[in-house]
Formats: structure tokens, C-alpha cells, sequence
């Protein structure tokens, strides 16, 4: 598994950005939904998810906003920018795309094999 | 509910910006509590929940340096271009607004040029003379020893006995002083090599060189056996000469005739070395110096001595070594030696600026307060400018500027239009630079020229700035102190800030005046010295003569015999030409900045008088005289027959002969100079009219000697006629022509133009003083004409219910006269407060009055006044035209 964390982390960026494609949410509850949905397939440290969340409000995909939480805590809440979600179609399509093929050359017939001369 | 372990005061910091470290922490924190919840909830133990939430997250230290670095990283970034692009933007504005008020702006700007120009100007000057290094090899271990001469023998032979320290006497110093030289400035024929050409000669010691570092390019510089008497038909040219004369050929070991005598060319200095004066040719002074040796000269040419301090010797170790020597002059001789004991050297520089140094600071001083007239002006100006702006900037408050952003935009406006005007003047300073370079002393022209250099630039842009910040800040203040409701409910320019503002301008106003009017003063008392110098008799009739200079070279005309002929013959053909009154010869004339000599005299009474007075010792014909319009006064002049053989005869000026024998007869009275002369008694046969040296200095004492008895080879003739002056020129011109025609001859020029030359440094000094006096007068009659136009305006409807309530328009009229008169006999009371305090700083640039003279002081006073009121009535006249009616339905 510790293999696939490598590829994983370069796609980080858009796990973050899919999180918040439902609304605002601060850091731990995009924790929580990236491990809810991926399962335990995807252990990543948590700590890793903030630079992360920091870089893409640098770059303006996202934006952070102090709020209170759901227990009146002061807490920092990220939301998607109109960038954001052009970022996230466009990322989210390349992604598909390249599974798709990499699905289409795992699951191609015998018939297809690789020719040996 | 606050994170844990957060100081509570980092809260207060988030009052003043972002505080990075604290909002990661906060953020992190609240990560870390939610997962343990999370796990407390699954039913773990607290200190197992938190655990587990630690794990879960990570490196905790790690992430938050990473996000702290980030952060700040992000955050500085974010400021500075915030900063960045709030000046981009004030700069913008200004920019826009200045452009948009062009008339505004020209007006500012113009007025700070002016200032900032005629500052940069006068300090490049400065800059040049005595803050720039002299372009010499360690210039700071460089001195001129003052009083100490050469060892004399005048025929080659036995040396004078004399004791004053000289250069041989000092050189033996070796402790303190690495190298002494002396050195003397002159003027020679020079031929053998392209076409002849009359050249600034410098007569050096075989050390002079070496003293000030300086290298030659080819060749060599003179040898201890070259500065022995005798052995000195050698000569080192200049890098410039080189080029001009040889066309860059091969020059070492070729021959030049320098007034008709062989000399070989040993050594060609690196480029710009032309020390003394712009000299571009060396020949040795022998030390001791003979009158061999000062064979391309006239009799004799005082030397200036200099020496090189040794390593790590102070000047004032140098100096007190030299006392000792001074000190033990005979007991009879220390009175007068006083000043020399006092100050036995200063540093090159400062001697060679000498006397210049005073007019300079002086002009500094006056383009100082130039530059502070400007500057009332531009305060007055923008202030002026605020006003018509103050609903503007009103508004601008209200809708949320904050007055900081307010002021720096104010800034940032006076700013640029201090640069702007420091711009312009640098062009102005430049355009100037020929102009000051004559504020120089004639030594240091060529040596250390006034350019348009880095420490300039930094000046004048230091000055801008300055400035800029000077006359912007209390409009600044001003604009933003201004009540913003006030304003917009009146409609602007009517509120107490208006009137506050007014109280501004008057009083700057009446400082403008002040400073205007020292100006002023100091102009009127320069221009009463000039024309006192003028009106001084300088013992000739200046006008309708005409003049020129000659050497009669030792190859043409070998004996005294040979030169009197020639001369005789010259004469003779000019006075034959229809329309020419007189002519004349001498070997030196008047004013034209040859210096005199000391002499010490014997009378036969057996008594030595005034041992070591100034003289000029000159060598005459009568016909010099009647030429020039010196009046005899007693006795004869000198004949023809006073020769070689007659018994020697002098003609002496008038305060010779009064201080040589007061109270009787000089007439037949007999003197022995001691030095240089050793013909032995002389009589004196008759007694002239003293003739000035320099037109505002008194007459040195004078000794005209026969011309007969052993004419010099440098000659000056003299014509007067009734030709104009132009024809007057040319017939001398063309007589030297007709008698000799391969005689070079120089200086042609009228005895007018002479004395006009003459008087160079103080028409430039009073041109200068008299430039800004006007410059000063013409601000400050535009700022008072501001501050009261401004005044009508402001009061117009008071006027109009005045008028309507039957004031008559006199009464108008007088109220605001008032108020200009008012400033202006302030600022004119003021002025000569600082006038009188000042003015005693000026004393050392005047003649014929005194640092207060009533009439330039009254004078400055009335020319300022006058303007001044023409300048308010213009004004008044508005005021007193307004019509009740319209004023009221303005309103």
C-alpha cells in the first residue's frame, strides 16, 4: 500500500478540491470525508493535508475564512473559488481519463497481447 | 473558549495585521481536539484518544513549521505588494493631478529650479575647489611652506648671506618632510617645432616632480645635475602639448627653442598633469636660483615652495619643526615674521584656493537662502493649491481615506515635483558650469574643473528632497487636519481652515520677504563696492590706448643694445602714423596680474627702512608715461641719455617717496637696494602719480628705472591716439609687423580691456550675488501678489456687503492694501534685522562701504517695497470693482 502513497499525494490536490465541491468545510472534516469515501485504501497522515489546503488558497483555487464550528469553537473554513471548481473539472476529467485507459489496457482481451517477433 | 496555551496578548497582535504562527496553531489545535473527540466517542481513554489523534496526524511539529514558513512567507509577500502598490498608485495620482494642473505644477516646479539650480550651481564650484581631492598622488600629505624661498646668487657665484629658511634648508628635514620643491608660473616663446606659439611655462625644481607623484609618459624628469645653475637647456613637455605640437611623434631627444634659446625635450608627462596653472612645459629652477636661470623671465619671479610630509607625519609636527628654523631669525626681523610663525604651512589646496574660498561659501550662503525663498514660494503655492483641492480632499475623507494615506499622497505630489525641479536646475547647474568655473582661482582651473559629477547629482537630489518634504509637509498636515463637514457643508474654501490657512501664507510670506530683502542688501552693497572700485583713479587714463606684449628673443636681439634699437625703431614708425598721440615701452603693465617683489632699502642716511616692503620694479621710457596719462608730479622723467653709462636714476611713485622721506624733498635722493639689484646708489629724479595694481587695492610702491640703461627681452608698448580703438590695435599690430616681421607677439589688447579683465572676479561675484537678489525680489513679489489675491477672494463677499453698506471703493482699496503693506513692512523689518546681523560676513567682498550701509540696506529696502505694493494693487483694484450685486448672487 505504502507503494500507491506516492501517486496518492500528487492527487491530493484533487481529493481536497472534490471535498469541497459540496461547501465550505474546514480541514478536519475534509479529513474525515477523504477517509470516509476512499475507505481505508487511502491512509494518508493527516498533518500532510494542510499544506496542501494552505497552497491551493495561495494559488486562489480555494479560499479560508475563520468561522465557528458546529461546538462554537473558532475554527478555519476553506470554500471552493470559482477557479476551484474549474480546476476540479478539468483535473477531475483528466484523472478519469487516464484511468479509463489504464483500466482499458488491464482488462484488454488475450487477443490483443503483445505481438513477439 | 481560547485554544490552550495561547498567550493572550498574541490576540491583541491581531489588531496590527495577520498573526501567521497563531492562526496555524488555532488551526492545527482544532484538528487534533476533533479527532480526540472523535475517539472519546468510540469509548477510548482520554489520554489513549489523544494519543491516537497525535498518530493519526503526523509529524505535529514538522506540519506546523512547514505551514508556519509557508504562511509567513505568503504574508510578507502579500504586503509588500500592497505597499508597492499603493505608491504605484499615489504616484499615479500625483502624477495625474500634477498634469492636470499644469499651470500649478510649471509654477512650482520653475521656482524650485531656480533654488535647486542656483544651490547645485554654486556648489559644484565648492565641490571642485574644496571638497574634491587634487588629482595629485596622496594630496592630503601635500603643503605649500609659506615665506620659504630659494637660495639666491645672483651671479652663479657666492650665495647671498640669508637666513630666512629656504628649500635646501628645509629639505634637509628629512625626517619630516619627504620632498620640498619650488616652483614658478610663466610665459615663453616657443619654436623649433610646428608653428610658434606662446605657452604657460612652468620653472620647477628638480624635486618638483617627484614631490607631487607626478609620472611621466616617455622619457624622464629632470636630474639633480639639471637643477644646478648653468646646466638647464633642458625641458619636459606636457602630454597635451606632445600631441599638439610633435603630432604624437617621437619628441624625447628633440630640440626646442623657447624664446629663441635651445632647449632638449627630455620627458613628456602622462595626460592631464598641468600643474602650476595650466603650464605645458618645465623647465628647471636651480637651486639656488640665479638671475641666469631666470633667463625666459623677467628679472625675477617669486617661487612658491611645497613640500610632500613624510609617512605618518601630522601637519602640525611639520609645522613646528619649521618654527624652530623661523624662530631663530635675528631678533629684529620676528615682529614681522608674526604671521609666518603663526602659520608656517597650510595644505595645497587650501593655498591654492586662498582667497577664493570666502566669495565661494559667500555665494553658497546666498543661493542657501535663494533656495529657501523657493521654497516659502512653493509652500505658499500648494497651499494655495490645497485650498481650491479641500472639498476634493474632504470628500475623500468621508468616503474612508485615512489621513496617514492622506499626507503621504500630499508627499508624494511635493515630492515629485521636487524632483522634477531638481531636475530642471541640474540642467540649469550644467548649463552654468563654464560660468562658475570662473569663480575658481585662476591655479585650479585646469587642475580641478567644476563637472556635473555623482556627488552633484546626490546633492541636488538630497536638496529635492529635502525640499520636496520641506515645503510638502505643512500643507500636508494642513489638508489633512482639515474638518471634512465643515468644509462639505460650506461649500469649501470659507471655514476656519481657510482662514487658518491664510494666517500661514502671511507669515510665510513675511519670512520670503525677510530673506528676499537680505538678498537684496547684499546685492545693493556688492553693487556700491563695484561701482566705488570703478570710481577709484587708477593712476592712468584707461581710455584710447592700445597695448601688446613681446619677447625679444636672446637669438634675434643678443644685447640690451640690439632690443633698445629695435625698439626705437618701432617707436619712431607708430608715432609717424596721422592720429597717434604718444607711445611708449615697459616691461610690465598694470593689472595684469604679475606680482611685485620685496625689497629692502638703503638710504644714505645709513637707516634701513621697512625692511622687506612690496615694490614694483619696472623699466620704462618717458613716452610710457605720456602714453598712459601718469602724471608727473615733481622733478623730470627719464631721458634717453639715462644709459648703461649715465649715472643711474629711478622715477618713484608718489607714496614711495612719501614714506621714504616724509616731509622733504626727494629730489636728488639716493637708495641701495639690497636685493635683486647690486648696481649700487641710485638717484631719484622725479616722482609719479601712483598707479593701482588692481583696481581695488591700493598702489604697492613703484621704482620705474630708465629702460635705456638695460632693456628687458619682455616688453610691453603702449599707443595712444585718436583712432578708435580698433584702428589703434592694428596700426601697433602692424608696426611690430613692418620693423620685425618674425617677432610673435601676444596680448594685444586695449589698456580698457585690460582693467575690465582685471576686475573679472568681482563683476562675476557681484553678477552672481546680484543674479539672486533679483531672482529673490521677483519670488517674493509673486508670493505676496499670491497671499493677497487670495485674501480678496477669500473676503469677496465681505467686500460685496461692504460696498453694499456704501464703503466707498477707497476704503476698499485701503483695507486690502492694508494687508499687503502690512506683510510687507514686517518682512521688511525682519530683513534688516538679519540684514545688519549678516552683512559683516560680506565685509571681505566689499570696498569703498561699510557691511551697513545705509544707502544699499535703504536702497534694497525700496526696490523690495515698491513691487511689493504694485503687487497688492493689482488685488485691491479687483476688490474695489466688485459689484455688490453680482457678489451677493454669486452667493
Amino acid at each position: 500500500m505504502s507503494q500507491s502513497l506516492d501517486v496518492l499525494r500528487g492527487t491530493l490536490d484533487l481529493l481536497i478540491l472534490k471535498a469541497l465541491s459540496w461547501g465550505p468545510a474546514h480541514g478536519y472534516s475534509v479529513a474525515e470525508w477523504i477517509e470516509r469515501v476512499t475507505g481505508d485504501t487511502l491512509q494518508i497522515e493527516e498533518g500532510s493535508l494542510y499544506p496542501a489546503l494552505h497552497r491551493l488558497d495561495e494559488r486562489g483555487l480555494i479560499e479560508a475564512e475563520w468561522g465557528l464550528s458546529g461546538n462554537n469553537r473558532r475554527a478555519k473554513y476553506y470554500a471552493l473559488t470559482v477557479a476551484g471548481r474549474q480546476a476540479l473539472r478539468a483535473e477531475s476529467a483528466t484523472w478519469t481519463r487516464y484511468a479509463r485507459a489504464v483500466f482499458a489496457a488491464l482488462d484488454a482481451p488475450a487477443s490483443l497481447k503483445p505481438a513477439r517477433a | 473558549m481560547a485554544a490552550p496555551n495561547e498567550p493572550l496578548w498574541r490576540r491583541y497582535l491581531r489588531f496590527f495585521g495577520p498573526d501567521v504562527d497563531a492562526d496555524v496553531d488555532e488551526e492545527l489545535r482544532f484538528h487534533l481536539e476533533m479527532r480526540e473527540q472523535h475517539y472519546l466517542a468510540r469509548g477510548m481513554e482520554p489520554a489513549e484518544a489523544r494519543e491516537a489523534a497525535r498518530k493519526r496526524f503526523g509529524d505535529f511539529g514538522r506540519h506546523r513549521r512547514a505551514l508556519r514558513r509557508q504562511d509567513g512567507r505568503r504574508l510578507r509577500r502579500t504586503l509588500w505588494s500592497e505597499r508597492l502598490g499603493e505608491w504605484v498608485h499615489d504616484l499615479r495620482y500625483a502624477a495625474r493631478l500634477l498634469w492636470h494642473h499644469r499651470g500649478f505644477s510649471v509654477a512650482v516646479i520653475a521656482t524650485l529650479a531656480l533654488g535647486i539650480g542656483a544651490t547645485t550651481a554654486i556648489f559644484s564650484a565648492v565641490d571642485a575647489a574644496l571638497l574634491r581631492p587634487l588629482p595629485f598622488l596622496e594630496p592630503e600629505r601635500l603643503v605649500e611652506l609659506r615665506n620659504v624661498t630659494l637660495p639666491f646668487a645672483p651671479r652663479g657665484g657666492e650665495e647671498t648671506s640669508n637666513a630666512t629658511p629656504n628649500v635646501r634648508t628645509v629639505g634637509a628635514l628629512t625626517n619630516v618632510y619627504s620632498d620640498v620643491a619650488a616652483y614658478a608660473v610663466g610665459g615663453l616663446n616657443l619654436s623649433g617645432i610646428g608653428a610658434p606659439l606662446r605657452i604657460k611655462a612652468g620653472v620647477v625644481t628638480e624635486a618638483f616632480f617627484r614631490t607631487l607623484g607626478a609620472k611621466v609618459q616617455q622619457g624622464r624628469t629632470f636630474s639633480p645635475q639639471e637643477g644646478r645653475p648653468d646646466n638647464t637647456a633642458v625641458a619636459v613637455i606636457s602630454h597635451g602639448l606632445w600631441q599638439r605640437q610633435f603630432g604624437g611623434q617621437a619628441a624625447v631627444g628633440r630640440t626646442v627653442r623657447l624664446n629663441g634659446k635651445a632647449y632638449q625635450v627630455i620627458g613628456v608627462m602622462a595626460p592631464g598633469f598641468r600643474f602650476p596653472e595650466d603650464a605645458d612645459l618645465w623647465v628647471p629652477l636651480t637651486v639656488p636660483m640665479t638671475f641666469a636661470s631666470f633667463e625666459p623671465f623677467r628679472g625675477w619671479i617669486p617661487s612658491v615652495s611645497i613640500a610632500r610630509l613624510a609617512p605618518g607625519v601630522s601637519r602640525e609636527v611639520a609645522a613646528d619643526r619649521l618654527r624652530v628654523l623661523w624662530r631663530a631669525m635675528p631678533a629684529d626681523r620676528l615682529e614681522e615674521l608674526q604671521g609666518v610663525i603663526a602659520e608656517p604651512l597650510r595644505d595645497l589646496q587650501g593655498s591654492l584656493v586662498g582667497d577664493r574660498r570666502t566669495p565661494m561659501l559667500i555665494l553658497l550662503g546666498a543661493t542657501g537662502l535663494l533656495l529657501l525663498i523657493a521654497c516659502v514660494n512653493a509652500t505658499n503655492l500648494l497651499l494655495a493649491h490645497a485650498a481650491m483641492r479641500e472639498r476634493e480632499l474632504a470628500v475623500r475623507t468621508v468616503l474612508g481615506a485615512s489621513r496617514g494615506r492622506l499626507i503621504r499622497q500630499l508627499l508624494v505630489q511635493s515630492l515629485v515635483l521636487a524632483l522634477a525641479g531638481a531636475a530642471l536646475g541640474l540642467l540649469l547647474a550644467y548649463a552654468t558650469l563654464g560660468l562658475v568655473a570662473g569663480l575658481l582661482p585662476r591655479e585650479m582651473t585646469e587642475l580641478a574643473a567644476p563637472t556635473l559629477n555623482g556627488r552633484l547629482l546626490a546633492f541636488a537630489v538630497g536638496l529635492a528632497v529635502v525640499t520636496g518634504l520641506g515645503f510638502g509637509v505643512l500643507p500636508a498636515l494642513g489638508a489633512a487636519r482639515t474638518d471634512a463637514q465643515s468644509v462639505i457643508k460650506s461649500g469649501g474654501g470659507h471655514g476656519s481652515t481657510a482662514a487658518r490657512r491664510g494666517r500661514t501664507r502671511r507669515v510665510l510670506v513675511t519670512a520670503e520677504l525677510a530673506l528676499a530683502l537680505m538678498l537684496l542688501a547684499g546685492s545693493g552693497l556688492m553693487l556700491r563696492s563695484f561701482s566705488a572700485v570703478l570710481a577709484t583713479d587708477p593712476g592712468f587714463v584707461p581710455e584710447r590706448v592700445a597695448t601688446l606684449q613681446m619677447t625679444l628673443d636672446r637669438t634675434s636681439y643678443p644685447r640690451s643694445g640690439t632690443r633698445l634699437a629695435m625698439l626705437q625703431r618701432l617707436l619712431d614708425r607708430v608715432r609717424s602714423v596721422p592720429g597717434i598721440e604718444a607711445a611708449g615701452v615697459i616691461n610690465d603693465l598694470p593689472m595684469s596680474g604679475v606680482g611685485g617683489i620685496s625689497i629692502q632699502v638703503n638710504l644714505e642716511e645709513g637707516t634701513v627702512k621697512e625692511p622687506w616692503k612690496a615694490a614694483r620694479y619696472l623699466k620704462a621710457d618717458a613716452g610710457y608715461f605720456r602714453t598712459m596719462g601718469i602724471q608727473l608730479l615733481q622733478g623730470r622723467l627719464m631721458a634717453a641719455s639715462d644709459d648703461s653709462v649715465a649715472p643711474a636714476v629711478m622715477v618713484v611713485s608718489a607714496r614711495m617717496a612719501r614714506e621714504l622721506w616724509p616731509g622733504q624733498n626727494p629730489l636728488g635722493k639716493r637708495i641701495k637696494l639690497l636685493d635683486p639689484d647690486t648696481v649700487g646708489w641710485r638717484s631719484v629724479i622725479g616722482v609719479v602719480s601712483d598707479v593701482r595694481e588692481k583696481p581695488d587695492e591700493n598702489a604697492d610702491w613703484q621704482m620705474y628705472y630708465p629702460i635705456t640703461e638695460d632693456s628687458p627681452s619682455l616688453v610691453a608698448v603702449v599707443v595712444r591716439g585718436t583712432l578708435p580703438e580698433r584702428d589703434l590695435l592694428s596700426t601697433l599690430r602692424n608696426a611690430v609687423q613692418e620693423v620685425d616681421p618674425s617677432q610673435p607677439i601676444y596680448a594685444v589688447r586695449t589698456l580698457a580691456e585690460l582693467r575690465h579683465a582685471s576686475l573679472s572676479n568681482r563683476r562675476s561675484n557681484t553678477t552672481l550675488i546680484t543674479t539672486f537678489g533679483a531672482l529673490a525680489l521677483l519670488l517674493a513679489v509673486v508670493g505676496v501678489y499670491g497671499v493677497v489675491a487670495y485674501g480678496v477672494t477669500l473676503r469677496t463677499r465681505e467686500m460685496g456687503i461692504r460696498a453694499a453698506l456704501g464703503a466707498e471703493r477707497a476704503d476698499l482699496v485701503r483695507l486690502v492694501l492694508g494687508e499687503g503693506v502690512w506683510v510687507a513692512v514686517i518682512g521688511v523689518g525682519i530683513g534688516l534685522i538679519g540684514t545688519l546681523a549678516l552683512s559683516r560676513l560680506l565685509q571681505s567682498l566689499l570696498y569703498g562701504v561699510g557691511p551697513s550701509d545705509p544707502v544699499a540696506i535703504a536702497g534694497a529696502a525700496i526696490v523690495l517695497l515698491l513691487p511689493v505694493v504694485g503687487a497688492t494693487l493689482i488685488p485691491a483694484r479687483r476688490a474695489a470693482r466688485l459689484d455688490p450685486v453680482d457678489v451677493m448672487r454669486a452667493e
